[in-house]
């Protein structure tokens, strides 16, 4: 045994605990009568214990072990189907829009979006303007049943009610494109003769005029406004004002109905049928001053 | 995430840009426009106008009416001791006298419209309108002042009579020998120190005045405003008729002999100072508001019941045969000593 020293590669798989049983005995005998052997198995333990003690903290980690994994996996996947859709969502597009080609095509279909929107929102308005160009041939009565339920739509309880022939359909009116009140209009048209009647029937002296005027101007205005002659701020303030027009109006019609004989509400009732026309007025001079503009 | 907003916001900007480019195109071709719609939409304040700075004078009769359309701009017009009519326009269109009518005796111009030049295309129609950041017009002191407008702040000071209609834009009229007529429907009409007959109407601005007499008897005052609120200080005339829908009225002044002052509003209060010597029948009809006079008040009848209107008519002092009516179906009704 002494005539051959050791390998210090076997020398390093024994200490490595690498080499086969029937090797490890043998390298075991040999070292214990070859001191050579011997000494070279001290140095590379030294050296070993100062590489381990080294890489001590490295070999202590924790290894994540397979049933681990699948913890950590099960886990990851019950939060997940926790999760809302608009995180999901989110997450989905901060991770989709990190790419540019992605981000741009995603803003194209935006914007696309935006202006077809706006687009088809414009057909309407050429339908009304249409309209406006050249109007079909009415009827006091159709007047009436047209642009009473128009006025009716910032407060339902106005005086309208007291018109029978568009009571019933007054609801019907509520959709403001002028498409739809042409379709109603011939539906609910009455004889002439019939609806002049039913017109005056019900109201006081000096009211039906009023009511007329509201009702023809209530046509024209409609159209205008819908076709974008007031500002939205205009707007907003003319649908305010109407409906505190018609509040009143409504009010006292019902006062006047309850007491014949009470003139100050007749007298308010005839200011805002006044102030009614006058708001009305408003809107058609508007765009009377920008035609003679042009 | 900053990544992400920058590559959203570029892209956003690159495409919206295209599309931007490409619609005029798009509408010119595809859809035809609406001849038959007036163009509402106005050129707007902030728009940064370029154009040409001019200045012409005419001589004109004394009583001259000068007749004008302004788009856009500010329009100062004043009255000055000389039988001239002068305009300035800074950054705005170029423009022309238009003698319409001479003087039989004299032969001096005294109907005259100011006539814009090559507008077309600029602003909405216009052809004949004026524009510009500030227009300055001088005009004799006895001149009548006819303006149609757009986007008009108007300034005017010291001319006999104006008759001034705006889309937009506040009013402003101070030293008005006799009469005034304003029609706005957005801004407000303030007047001060004016005489004659009075016309105010604005549709959601608010309305001042101070100092306003009759230039005759039976000159009316009538002020009229939709949303705004109406204030009223030392007004002399005798037929008073302010209306507010949704706005409240103010009255600062006196009742005078004879008169017939009619305020009302659908939702607003109303409010009046007037001395404590004043005598008048009064009339106030409230709704769901009240009534409270500082004055005492001799009643005739009265029906405050519930209900949605109450009366009141009374009389204040004696003597007096001023009628005052006063309405509100909203507001409350006050009555205060000066």
């Amino acid at each position: 045994m002494k005539d051959k020293c050791l390998d210090i590669g076997i020398i390093q798989a024994f200490l490595d605990g690498e080499v086969s049983h029937d090797a490890s005995a043998r390298v075991s005998g040999h070292i214990a009568l070859c001191d050579a052997c011997a000494s070279m198995l001290a140095e590379a333990e030294d050296q070993s214990t100062l590489v381990f003690s080294a890489l001590e903290r490295e070999f202590n980690t924790l290894v994540p072990t397979q049933r681990l994994w699948s913890k950590i996996n099960g886990s990851i996947a019950t939060e997940r189907d926790s999760l809302p859709f608009w995180q999901k969502v989110y997450a989905f597009l901060t991770v989709a829009l990190v790419n540019p080609s992605f981000a741009a095509a995603a803003s194209l279909v935006i914007v696309i979006g935006i202006f077809a929107a706006v687009w088809m929102n414009r057909t309407p308005v050429s339908t009304d303007l249409a309209v406006s160009v050249s109007p079909p041939p009415q009827t006091a009565q159709q007047i009436s049943t047209v642009s009473m339920p128009a006025v009716s739509l910032s407060s339902p309880d106005t005086d309208d009610r007291e018109i029978e022939p568009a009571r019933a359909s007054t609801s019907d009116y509520r959709v403001e494109r002028a498409a739809y009140r042409s379709e109603s209009r011939r539906t609910n048209a009455a004889p002439a003769g019939d609806a002049s009647a039913t017109i005056s029937n019900g109201y006081m002296a000096g009211e039906e005029s009023y009511v007329r005027t509201i009702s023809a101007l209530a046509k024209t205005v409609e159209e205008q406004k819908d076709g974008g002659i007031l500002r939205p701020s205009e707007r907003i303030a003319y649908e305010r004002d109407m409906a505190v027009v018609n509040d009143t109006i409504a009010k006292m019609k019902t006062e006047v109905k309850r007491n014949p004989k009470n003139e100050s509400a007749k007298q308010v009732l005839y200011s805002s049928y006044q102030n009614k026309i006058d708001l009305l007025n408003s809107v058609s001079q508007k765009e009377e001053l920008l035609v003679s503009l042009k | 995430m900053k990544e992400i907003i920058k590559h959203l916001l570029l892209s956003a900007a690159a495409v919206a840009i295209v599309a931007g480019l490409s619609l005029p195109a798009i509408a010119h071709y595809g859809v035809p426009a609406p001849v038959d719609k007036p163009a509402v939409r106005a050129p707007g304040r902030s728009l940064i106008m370029r154009g040409d700075t001019s200045e012409k004078s005419v001589k004109a009769d004394g009583s001259v009416r000068l007749t004008l359309c302004v788009t856009q701009g500010t329009l100062k017009v004043n009255g000055w001791n000389r039988k001239e009519v002068r305009v300035y326009i800074r950054d705005g269109n170029k423009f022309n006298f238009n003698v319409r009518e001479k003087n039989e005796t004299t032969g001096d111009p005294n109907w005259i419209t100011i006539m814009g030049v090559g507008n077309k295309g600029r602003y909405l129609g216009g052809s004949d309108c004026i524009w510009g950041n500030d227009i300055e017009i001088d005009v004799p002191l006895n001149a009548i002042i006819s303006i149609k407008g757009q986007e008009t702040t108007a300034q005017i000071d010291s001319v006999k009579r104006v008759e001034i209609s705006t889309v937009g834009g506040d009013i402003s009229l101070r030293n008005i020998a006799a009469g005034i007529s304003a029609v706005t429907r957005q801004g407000d009409v303030t007047v001060e120190s004016s005489k004659g007959p009075i016309r105010l109407d604005t549709t959601t601005g608010n309305i001042v005045v101070f100092e306003a007499t009759p230039g005759e008897i039976g000159d009316p005052f009538l002020a009229k405003t939709h949303g705004g609120t109406i204030s009223l200080q030392s007004v002399q005339h005798r037929q008073v008729e302010v209306g507010s829908i949704s706005g409240s009225v103010l009255y600062n002044g006196t009742i005078l002999n004879g008169g017939s002052y009619n305020f009302n509003s659908n939702r607003g209060s109303m409010r009046m100072l007037i001395p404590a010597d004043s005598s008048f029948q009064l009339q106030a009809t409230f709704g769901a508001g009240n009534f409270n006079s500082e004055l005492n008040i001799k009643m005739e009848t009265e029906n405050i019941q519930a209900g949605p209107i109450k009366t009141i008519v009374g009389r204040l002092g004696t003597g007096g045969d001023a009628f005052v009516k006063v309405s509100t179906n909203n507001g409350s009704i006050s009555i205060r000593k000066q």
